[in-house]
């Protein structure tokens, strides 16, 4: 029974004519210590950002300290030969800048944003921070405790709960990526001023580092703004360091972490596939796309907009360490959260959706929308010179080149139909597919091992 | 139509404009021109929020927020999702205590698009809306409640500390995600209902803002919104003015099974739009915002009895604001050593007033953040509407950084010294317990249309 409207109607408009837009050039240049510089000019973007890329990856931390490149990154901001950890801090907020730095498998990041008036001072900092970083031995151990304070809350929210399982799942014991980035209680607890200050001598040096800089760069000097500031650190070569393999165990199977009385199950049903240097990246993004990109989607439009299962669930490929030989890897992933009591028949359905896919393949139309959205999108995601930034900062991390994703919207566009349903069926293959929920055992587990998915067992959430 | 303010740069707006005008069905449109990228930002808000609710019927603004999404008249199903994200475009909605807003950025060329699906949801909504999608969003928005809400630790401090804050009764007393019982009960006419009291041209403000022409845009907003009749018969919201102080401290107790101690607050602050509320901004920003604040350095780094300790600010304009204290102890450290460090600082601060360095810092903060707001046409968008709808002048939006910097340190001393007190505060308290419970990390106000994640979304975060 609806109600009919008292209002003019007129047809739905057709698009006007588009206006050009490319994803931005920059510019690339080395200076005297050894750094890379990329930089690029995004006319009104006001907040500047700025990302710095240290070859320092998780896979380099020394056998039991796990954590430590993610201390030592903390670290960076808690004071130099300059400032007490305070005083740091205090001398960012007065340029108005953040600074956020983080240890991931490829390296660790700084991303400095701060208002393009202030941009030589946020500069100094940083340069400052990379060159002579205090790492007292009271602010490390205080960082130490910290960190340890923060893993029970990690280990109680069911997102990461469930990241932590599948790491320690798809990934054999002796690899880094089967344990936590940030480290155990364990490793953490073994972490000391001077274990940080050996992985910084060892591993960050401006030779291996990347700076990229974009912002609306009107009316400066950059080139005399770097050199005085993070063209003053120093620091001798390094021979290459060989990277191993990553190999992954993705026979289908079930874990389940155990909290009991929760209202929902988390899941996280994921595997490892290649890198962005693979072919098939760009296929695989369209077709992943159309299996749980957005709302309409396939697993969306039957989970939660026919069966309301669920606020929504994404699928999704994430880019673990790439590199040009091939033997890099992504995390492949469907995540999402439903209610308790339809576990089983959500899981069902989403099995389903994947077979359905397996067997039919993508529609035409599926295609065309998912490339329109994907590829027209883009001058709205890369809006914010942070947006910009971070992208750029990604490819060289990734040992792309700097027109990659330029490149990237090209190949998206002219990908079929078929070959994004043989990139997605062939990234999610339904035996394949490791599944972990964070959920109530007693109640999920029966209706889940009915579906036949894999061996299901259970583990104690702590 | 047209009833134009001129498109000249006001002083302390960044060089930033906005014109306005207005339907003879009395939507209001405001326009701003920005030609540095080929995108636009399309920004609705309804002057509805929970604040509007009644009794039993808790939730409803946001579940009829979930409805605007299941087609209208011209649009089937879920095609105000699939022809935006078709044209390369973006789009959400939320629901506040104060307004619903809906908005779209687009590829500029698809502008008319945008403005085209706004419109025939305004206008015939009702004209698809029916029992097979109230059931299903029901059930999403339940789902919704569980994920950021029942499903995790500390979830449901923030619904919990607002029913504190504001009395029984209260317009602000119960929060924009409502509760499992009244989403239960909510039916298809309430829903109707809603429409038709809520969902009126004159009750809305209409933004486009970026790579537009703005004689055109006018047009189309004329061609597609004009015709759509205006209602009048709007309840007005119950009062929710209230005394500057609380008058005694309110406090509750959580025993949970959470993973560490947690002392939350909230203090009753000015409302927003205000001198005093910009100069409680700061304040906050003094005391808790970021690395350098006092309670950052007493309780992380000096005294090491918290993981984490801040302060943030819920900008209200219908009723108080509030200053909102989020700490998380340290090992075994006790609530009552956490508590009586916090007192003294905030009374030390209302004493002394923030340094001139401390002014400095915190000024600066606030202003990379409006510099980020404003940095997108989405975000300019989004606070056109803001100050349009609740302070009836769009144009405030682009000069608010200039009030920020406007505040000197007396004021922020005041402010702080008649509310930052403990006879002005709703407190609770999380105690751990092992065994059965539930759950979370309490964010913002708001509840979304959809969850959002993208390619590069980390699984690990």
């Amino acid at each position: 029974m609806t109600e009919l409207a008292t209002m003019e109607f007129h047809p739905r408009p057709q698009a006007g004519e588009p206006r050009p837009w490319a994803f931005p050039a920059p510019e690339r240049a080395t200076l005297g210590n050894g750094l890379t510089v990329l930089r690029c000019h995004r006319p009104g973007q006001q907040v500047v950002a700025v990302e710095v890329l240290l070859d320092a990856p998780l896979d380099a931390e020394p056998a039991g300290l796990d954590g430590v490149a993610t201390i030592m990154a903390r670290a960076f901001s808690e004071g130099t030969d300059k400032h007490s950890a305070e005083e740091f801090a205090a001398e960012l907020e007065r340029c108005g800048a953040t600074l956020d730095a983080h240890a991931d498998h490829p390296g660790v990041r700084l991303s400095l944003e701060v208002p393009a008036s202030r941009l030589a001072k946020g500069l100094g900092l940083v340069a400052d921070a990379l060159r002579a970083p205090a790492f007292a031995d009271s602010e490390v151990e205080r960082l130490v405790r910290n960190r340890l304070d923060e893993i029970p809350h990690e280990l109680a929210n069911p997102s990461r709960r469930a990241a932590k399982e599948l790491s320690k799942e798809l990934f054999p014991a002796s690899s880094r990526m089967s344990r936590p980035r940030q480290g155990t209680e364990e490793t953490v607890a073994g972490i000391d001023s001077a274990a940080v200050r050996a992985f910084y001598e060892k591993h960050v040096r401006p030779a291996t580092s990347t700076v990229v800089v974009v912002g609306d760069l009107t009316g400066m000097d950059l080139d005399a703004l770097l050199g005085d500031t993070l063209g003053a650190w120093t620091g001798s070569s390094a021979a290459p360091r060989p990277v191993p393999p990553v190999v992954a165990d993705d026979t289908g199977r079930v874990v389940i972490v155990d909290r009991p009385g929760a209202v929902q199950t988390q899941l996280l049903i994921g595997r490892v596939g290649p890198d962005r240097h693979d072919r098939v990246w760009a296929a695989q993004v369209l077709g992943t796309y159309c299996l749980g990109g957005t709302l309409t989607s396939r697993l969306d439009r039957v989970l939660r907009e026919e069966k309301g299962y669920t606020y929504g669930v994404r699928a999704f490929g994430q880019v673990l360490r790439s590199a040009p030989d091939g033997s890099g890897a992504s995390m492949l992933a469907i995540s999402g959260s439903v209610d308790t009591p339809n576990t089983g028949p959500a899981l069902n359905d989403l099995w389903t959706v994947l077979r359905t896919l397996a067997e039919e393949g993508l529609t035409d139309a599926e295609r065309d929308v998912a490339v329109q959205n994907l590829v027209g999108v883009a001058p709205l995601k890369y809006e914010t010179a942070a947006a910009v930034a971070s992208t750029l900062a990604d490819q060289v991390e990734q040992h792309l080149p700097d027109d990659y994703q330029a490149a990237l919207y090209r190949q998206l566009a002219a990908t079929g139909t078929v070959e994004a349903t043989a990139a997605v069926v062939s990234a999610f293959p339904v035996d394949r597919l490791v599944t972990v929920l964070v959920g109530d055992a007693a109640q999920i587990k029966e209706p889940v091992e009915a579906l036949g998915i894999g061996e299901v067992t259970v583990v104690a959430a702590e | 139509m047209p009833m134009g303010h001129t498109a000249t740069a006001q002083a302390g707006s960044g060089g930033l404009t906005a014109t306005e005008h207005r339907l003879a069905n009395g939507l209001r449109v405001v326009l701003s021109e920005d030609h540095l990228t080929p995108v636009a930002a399309v920004c609705l808000w309804y002057d509805v929020g929970s604040r509007h609710e009644v009794k039993g019927r808790t939730g409803l603004a946001h579940l009829f927020e979930h409805l605007m999404f299941q087609g209208s008249a011209q649009v089937q199903g879920n095609g105000h999702f699939e022809l935006v994200q078709g044209a390369g475009g973006s789009l959400n909605g939320t629901t506040s205590f104060e307004r619903t807003n809906y908005f779209e950025t687009m590829p500029a060329h698809q502008l008319e698009l945008a403005l085209w699906l706004e419109a025939d949801r305004m206008g015939s909504l009702l004209a698809a809306l029916d029992e097979e999608s109230m059931e299903n969003q029901r059930d999403v928005v339940k789902n919704e409640r569980r994920q950021r809400y029942d499903n995790v630790p500390y979830g449901t401090a923030f619904e919990r500390l607002t029913a504190l804050a504001y009395p029984e009764g209260h317009p602000y007393h119960h929060t924009p995600i409502g509760s499992m019982a009244d989403l239960d009960a909510a039916t298809l006419e309430d829903a109707r209902a809603f429409f038709r009291t809520y969902y009126a041209p004159n009750n809305a403000v209409l933004s486009v803002v970026g790579d537009i022409d703005p004689e055109q845009t006018l047009a189309w907003i004329e061609k597609y919104f004009g015709t759509i009749p205006p209602h009048d018969g709007k309840p007005e919201p119950r009062d929710g003015s209230l005394p500057d102080v609380i008058g005694e401290e309110l406090r509750e107790v959580v025993e949970e099974e959470v993973p560490a101690r947690a002392l939350m607050a909230a203090y009753r602050l000015p409302e927003d739009g205000t001198r005093a509320c910009d100069a409680a901004d700061l304040a906050l920003t003094v005391l808790g915002g970021g690395e350098s604040s006092r309670l950052y350095n007493r309780l992380v780094r000096r005294d090491r009895t918290a993981v984490a300790a801040g302060f943030g600010l819920l900008r209200l304009a219908g009723a108080p604001s509030l200053g909102w204290l989020d700490v998380k102890t340290s090992g075994d450290v006790e609530v009552p050593v956490v508590e009586a460090a916090i007192d003294e600082e905030l009374a030390r601060f209302a004493e002394e007033g923030p340094t001139a360095e401390e002014m400095e810092r915190a000024q600066a903060q606030l202003e990379r953040e409006w510099l980020d707001r404003l940095g997108t046409v989405a975000g300019r968008a989004d606070e056109l509407c803001r100050y349009a709808v609740l302070f009836g002048d769009p144009q405030l939006a682009l000069t608010a950084v200039q009030r920020v910097l406007d505040v000197t340190a007396e004021e922020v001393r005041e402010v702080a010294k008649a509310r930052l007190r403990p006879d002005n505060r709703a407190v609770l308290v999380y105690e751990p317990v092992s065994g059965e419970a539930v759950s979370g990390e309490a964010d913002d106000a708001g509840a979304t249309a959809a969850a959002t994640t993208d390619e590069n979304e980390e699984a690990a975060k």
